[in-house]
């Protein structure tokens, strides 16, 4: 069984080990806020492939928890590939590009 | 009798203005004043033509279309006929679009002209280009100018963003004029592809092909043409996964280049999205796909805004997110969800630019907009702080002001779609707009000196401050009277209006 205070401080640590700094500055604000909504926001676009079929939906409902357990803290990783690197950003039009014809040829 | 009338005087004058001007003012390059004047002109008699003109078309080539009943020929775009005809038209959608684009146009070029003190004359000329890029995919009917507008367009961006001459700016322009060449060869292709399946360069005339022919196995060209289609989409409005290097295209401007370069973006946004939506709104997920890059945009752009340390930089990536919530509108598709999407293009290059010139007075105070200092300004520029202040409860869509008015219309309008995910997002990104515009006007504005180091003494311009007024005044009119710019919108949102079918 683990205590609040044993909680608590894996918590702390968890916060400090990406932003070094109090946890009420102007900055860690940022970063604690951020990390909610890009939370919310992975459920969210995850509920919204119900859209395309309801048991793709819920499959990827349960990734995309297993993927939020997995990279938290999300913001970093969110930071990390919204870089202005021309290589990731190449990467990832590559990728857009594939998903956007497969969906549509999938929809015919 | 013909109510369209073609080769409207007023279309080749909003097109034709801008090149020449950007010409001129390159001539007398470093005359400041005479630059001055000339710009500041040629600005206030373009929004004077886009308020005088009436509505009609502007074609190059082709025929109009001839009703059989009366032998009479028409330009009404509803009429379903072979046009054949490279085309523009000017309708009550391109007023308002044009209208405020001019308005901003005017205290854009006002500023800058106090502020820059060398390179005048290339600089105006580049806001000027931008301008007149804008105008084409505005007005545009035909697949040829429009591509031509988005490559003028993509290299005129990296033009206003190196005038502001740091190494930053440098690098941020050369890596967006990197991926034009990708997404303008992209929308190249899908252009040829849809002329190789339709014959027809006339957008409208291509729209009648593909509704009335059955394309067969021949409809896969149309899904590539649409992903090419879309790639040049998120390119020209800097949309997921090309928001960083848009981000940092805005960042690294002057504000009130960015002001401009906005402005075109969020209306680029548009008139591409409205096109591609007559085009291929109708084939199966492709609203879907539209949809969800919208919001992967809205969620991105405002999370990475959150995370900023910098005003100009959390605007930025404002930007790139309020972007996505013009195109969730757009995706949609439906009547409501038009004139949502289009409603709050026109608030949010409003309320964006009352940011922005906020931030331009920033540099008139020693130039610090990092969110490290507290400077305290609002004890030293009152006027300043409440129009920050005004300005962050337009973009974030507290009521009375125009941004309310747009997002509730959005928000009804991902409810009537079924869509309540899209809606919960929408307001996310309100409230977390809120957040993170207050973060750093608390640090910039309300919050006593950390330091003993006096901020310097500043005179912000009269026309730096004439323009935050006027376009305060604007988010506020049109926040109370939402009619003034909804009732321009409507019959366009009806006439490209397909309903959602969950």
């Amino acid at each position: 069984m683990v205590s609040v205070e044993t909680l608590f401080d894996k918590v702390k640590k968890w916060i400090s080990s990406f932003v070094v700094g109090s946890g009420y500055t102007n900055m860690m604000t940022g970063y604690m806020t951020g990390e909610l909504q890009s939370l919310v926001f992975a459920l969210i676009l995850a509920s919204f492939f119900r859209i395309f079929s309801i048991p793709l939906g819920m499959v990827l409902l349960v990734a995309v928890i297993a993927g939020i357990l997995y990279f938290a803290p999300l913001i970093t990783t969110l930071e990390k590939e919204s870089s202005n690197d021309l290589n990731r950003v190449l990467f990832w039009v590559v990728i857009y590009f594939a998903v956007i014809i497969a969906v549509t040829l999938w929809g015919r | 009798m013909n109510a369209y009338p073609s080769n409207l005087w007023s279309i080749p004058l909003l097109v034709v203005i801008p090149i020449l001007v950007a010409v001129v003012v390159n001539l007398v390059y470093n005359r400041a004043r005479l630059i001055k004047v000339i710009s500041i002109a040629s600005a206030i008699c373009l929004a004077l033509i886009s308020l005088i003109s009436s509505y009609g078309y502007h074609w190059f080539t082709g025929q109009p279309a001839l009703r059989p009943e009366t032998l009479t020929f028409t330009f009404d775009p509803g009429f379903p006929a072979w046009r054949l005809a490279l085309e523009f038209y000017f309708g009550p959608l391109q007023q308002v679009m044009i209208f405020v684009m001019s308005l901003i146009l005017i205290f854009v070029v006002a500023v800058a002209t106090t502020g820059l003190t060398k390179r005048q004359g290339p600089y105006m000329g580049m806001i000027f280009l931008l301008f007149a890029s804008a105008a084409i995919i505005i007005m545009v009917n035909d697949f040829y100018h429009l591509w031509i507008a988005v490559e003028i367009g993509s290299l005129v961006v990296a033009g206003v963003v190196v005038g502001s001459g740091t190494s930053v700016s440098h690098k941020a322009a050369l890596k967006y004029t990197f991926f034009s060449a990708l997404s303008g060869a992209g929308l190249a292709v899908a252009l040829a592809l849809i002329l190789g399946l339709t014959g027809y360069s006339n957008i409208s005339d291509a729209i009648m092909y593909i509704q009335s022919v059955n394309l067969g196995e021949m409809s896969v060209i149309l899904y590539v043409a649409f992903g090419f289609f879309a790639l040049s989409w998120i390119y020209a409005g800097g949309l997921a996964p090309i928001h960083p290097l848009k981000s940092e295209v805005y960042g690294a401007s002057f504000p009130h280049g960015t002001a401009m370069l906005q402005t075109q973006s969020k209306l680029m946004l548009v008139a591409i999205g409205i096109v591609m939506l007559r085009v291929f709104g109708n084939l199966p997920f492709v609203r879907e796909v539209m949809l969800a890059i919208s919001v992967i945009t809205m969620m991105l752009g405002v999370i990475m805004a959150l995370i900023q340390t910098d005003f100009r930089w959390i605007l930025a990536y404002l930007i790139v997110s309020h972007s996505g919530l013009v195109t969730v509108g757009i995706s949609l598709g439906t009547t409501d969800g038009l004139t949502g999407g289009i409603f709050q293009a026109v608030n949010d290059v409003i309320y964006m630019t009352v940011l922005l010139l906020c931030c331009e007075a920033l540099y008139y105070f020693g130039g610090k907009t990092s969110t490290r200092y507290s400077l305290g300004l609002a004890k030293k520029a009152p006027w300043l702080g409440m129009a920050i202040i005004l300005g962050t409860m337009a973009a974030s869509g507290i009521p009375p002001f125009n941004g309310f008015q747009s997002e509730i219309i959005l928000i009804q309008a991902a409810l009537k779609a079924g869509l309540p995910e899209v809606a919960a997002v929408i307001l996310m990104v309100s409230v977390t707009t809120f957040i993170a515009l207050f973060r750093a006007i608390y640090r910039l504005f309300l919050k006593p000196p950390e330091t003993s180091e006096p901020v310097e003494e500043a005179k912000v311009p009269r026309s730096l401050y004439l323009g935050l007024w006027v376009f305060v005044a604007i988010t506020l009119i049109i926040g109370v009277y939402p009619n003034i710019v909804v009732s321009f919108i409507k019959p366009v949102a009806e006439a490209v209006s397909i309903p959602w079918y969950l």
